[in-house]
């Protein structure tokens, strides 16, 4: 089972996500400041680690930084009550993997990590395969079985993200960020509109459903049909 | 002793420069007019001894010193010298006692010093002009004029100058005092009612008298600043208000249904109900937050260090693309006419930010079967981007409304909505230096007027009116 390290002061929060996570069947480790943190990542050497900014002792992107400088490529996803773009930006660039503003979800903080911890390996494939989809990156056509599928432009960079990801729950926050390069939160369900016509395509009559909607939080593409 | 207060004032240190100044200039006009008068005087009496001397040298030898004698007998003011004297130096005639020792033989008139013989038989000695000639029989003839003309002369410039200058220099001093003490007495009232300011009475303006005076017309820009400040931290105070009205409401939605649910909930899934509910109450609370907090973020930006060009056809069609499927499930006709390339700078983040709300309110706001419209255009000097739609519009009324944070028009109450969108756009335009327009007429139409060239930071402060296009109504300008 993955074993994360949660670095964040606050003790009431760490014991909720550590029992939320343990919950999901993860090994959490908890530190409550930064130079402990930065102990225990090296020494533990854990899958993903989860960092809060403001820390005492030494800062979360610090701990992050002085990481990256002994080549631990660790993933890290960044927890911040500052949630200001440029803030998020300086995250990510500081070596972070992903960025969460507080408060969130636990959904969305579980499916983010899942994220982190399955990370597409980076593939040269022109193919790309989930259960019966398949994607020709190079050519842009979709095919599931033998019949084919003609998709928009974005309607197809969003069904590779999810065959990156297929059977990780992914969040309307995940897609807005990485598909639409969203960097705020539109007021209309965007993310439901242009999902429910892919779905459309992908799914046809007759067809086991792969898109599965989780109510109130995002998207799975099921390659494991019949489940 | 204490000096008075306003010894150390600038003003009064300009007055007393002022009349240092007037002093030493006063007195360099008097010495001139001095010197010149003198100068002029000299030359007369020269001229008159050179004519006199001539004459005599040009008289008969025996009537010589009669000639002399008449000349000093009729010298009532006794300023005339003359000397007639024999080869060997003995006085012949005249009133001079002896050959002045240091008189030159060379016909021309020299200031030496002399003694004459008065009439009462005292001597004087004196500094006269004169002149010596050696007449042909070998005899010296001296004539002078003592020219005490050049002395009175200077005592009347001397007390000229004492007379003028001296109440001048006063008069300069006085008005030098004057003037720091009325400008410290202006400052003090200022500093007090600015005091009164910073007390916390907002309402409190400075002084001011006539308009064309400095000192009032600072005061009136400054109140023209406290004017808008003024209104400012109003309008600021009833955002507060509005952000306590519009964030309190769900969490007491939330604290209602849970208190209710505690108490009322006898099974799992009732409890379940009540606490999602109480999810979504909080959640709505905090998107309030998060849309003001991301609107004081762009506001308070002076960033501009993630600017760079951006191609507005392809960002708007970007935009399209997103918003296609959208309009489309409500009937609605989206279409985008983007004919030419047209590049701005700014941030493309925050321009598709700003205007996928506009494209978001528009369809919104647009009942089933209309239409919404984005169109980039190239106008006097800038590139536009318009959105139009067929919708319920804006009226006159709520121009400026729409634009403050938490409007809602009653129109629009049942559709959901933070009432923070616009606002996010026009501060996106400001930060941008650009302009955004709304218009009045059938639905409605938004502009965001993007100035070309270097000027795009600089303020714009006139509309450009075109031909049909209506009045704007409401109008978000750069800096104002």
């Amino acid at each position: 089972m993955a074993k994360l390290l949660l670095i964040e002061d606050d003790k009431e929060t760490a014991e909720e996500i550590t029992a939320e996570l343990a919950d999901c069947g993860f090994t959490v480790e908890w530190a409550s400041n930064g130079i402990e943190g930065l102990d225990k990542a090296r020494s533990l050497r854990p899958d993903a680690m989860i960092v809060d900014r403001l820390l005492p002792g030494m800062d979360g992107l610090t701990v992050i930084e002085a990481l990256r400088k002994d080549q631990v490529r660790t993933p890290v996803l960044v927890l911040s009550a500052l949630g200001a773009v440029d803030d998020r930006v300086r995250g990510l660039r500081m070596g972070g993997d992903d960025y969460l503003t507080k408060p969130f979800a636990f959904v969305e903080l579980i499916a983010r990590i899942e994220a982190l911890l399955r990370r597409p390996a980076e593939s040269r494939d022109r193919m790309l395969r989930a259960g019966p989809l398949e994607i020709d990156l190079i050519e842009r056509t979709v095919k599931r079985g033998n019949r084919e599928i003609d998709l928009l432009p974005r309607e197809f960079r969003l069904l590779e993200y999810m065959m990156q990801r297929s059977d990780q729950l992914l969040t309307r926050a995940m897609l807005l960020e990485e598909v639409w390069n969203y960097k705020f939160v539109p007021a209309t369900n965007l993310v439901d509109v242009h999902m429910g016509r892919l779905r459309h395509k992908v799914d046809g009559p007759g067809d086991i459903p792969m898109i599965h909607s989780v109510r109130g939080t995002g998207f799975i593409l099921r390659t494991g049909l019949g489940q | 002793m204490r000096s008075p207060q306003f010894i150390y004032s600038t003003t009064f240190h300009w007055a007393l420069t002022v009349a240092a100044v007037l002093a030493v200039f006063v007195t360099l006009l008097f010495g001139f007019i001095y010197w010149n008068t003198d100068k002029y005087l000299v030359a007369r009496s020269d001229s008159m001894i050179a004519g006199i001397v001539n004459i005599i040298a040009e008289l008969p030898e025996e009537r010589r010193l009669p000639a002399i004698n008449q000349h000093l007998k009729e010298d009532s003011r006794s300023v005339q010298y003359a000397g007639l004297f024999d080869a060997d130096g003995h006085r012949l005639g005249g009133n001079l006692e002896q050959m002045p020792p240091k008189l030159k033989l060379n016909d021309s008139a020299q200031s030496v010093p002399v003694v004459r013989m008065l009439r009462d038989g005292h001597e004087q000695d004196r500094v006269i002009r004169a002149i010596a000639k050696r007449l042909p029989n070998g005899n010296l003839l001296v004539m002078g004029r003592q020219v005490d003309e050049a002395n009175k002369i200077s005592h009347i410039v001397g007390l000229a100058v004492a007379l003028g200058l001296l109440p001048g220099f006063c008069l300069c001093l006085l008005a030098g005092a004057w003037l720091s003490v009325r400008a410290q007495r202006r400052v003090e009232e200022v500093n007090q009612r600015v005091q009164r300011i910073v007390a916390g009475d907002l309402r409190e303006r400075l002084p001011y008298r006539s308009v064309d005076e400095p000192f009032s017309k600072l005061a009136i820009i400054v109140n023209g600043m406290l004017d808008k400040m003024e209104a400012m931290i109003h309008a600021l105070a009833g955002v507060g208000n509005d952000i306590a009205h519009d964030v309190r409401t769900p969490l007491t939605r939330a604290r209602l249904t849970l208190e209710r649910g505690r108490t009322n909930a006898t099974t799992l899934e009732q409890l379940q109900t009540v606490v999602d509910r109480s999810i979504t109450g909080i959640d709505q609370a905090l998107t309030i937050v998060t849309a003001l907090l991301r609107l004081a973020e762009i506001e308070n930006s002076r960033r501009s260090a993630g600017f760079g060009e951006v191609a507005l056809d392809a960002m708007l069609d970007e935009v399209r693309d997103i918003y296609e499927p959208i309009a489309e499930n409500k009937k609605i006709t989206l279409h985008l006419q983007a004919p030419q390339r047209l590049t701005v700078r700014g941030d493309r983040d925050l321009l598709v930010e700003a205007v996928a709300n506009l494209v978001d309110n528009a369809i919104k706001f647009t009942p089933e079967g209309g239409k919404v419209g984005i169109e980039l255009l190239r106008g006097q000097g800038a590139a536009i981007v318009r959105v139009t739609d067929t919708g319920c519009g804006i009226s006159a009324q709520e121009r400026d409304a729409v634009q403050r944070r938490f409007y809602r028009s009653d129109k629009i109450r049942n559709t959901p909505g933070v009432g923070l969108g616009l606002n996010l756009v026009a501060a996106i335009v400001k930060l941008h230096g650009f302009k955004l327009t709304i218009f009045s007429g059938p639905g409605c139409r938004v502009e965001i007027v993007c100035p070309d060239g270097p000027e795009w930071t600089q303020v714009v402060q006139t509309s450009t009116r075109r031909g049909s296009i209506p009045e704007p109504l409401g109008t978000v300008v750069a800096g104002s």
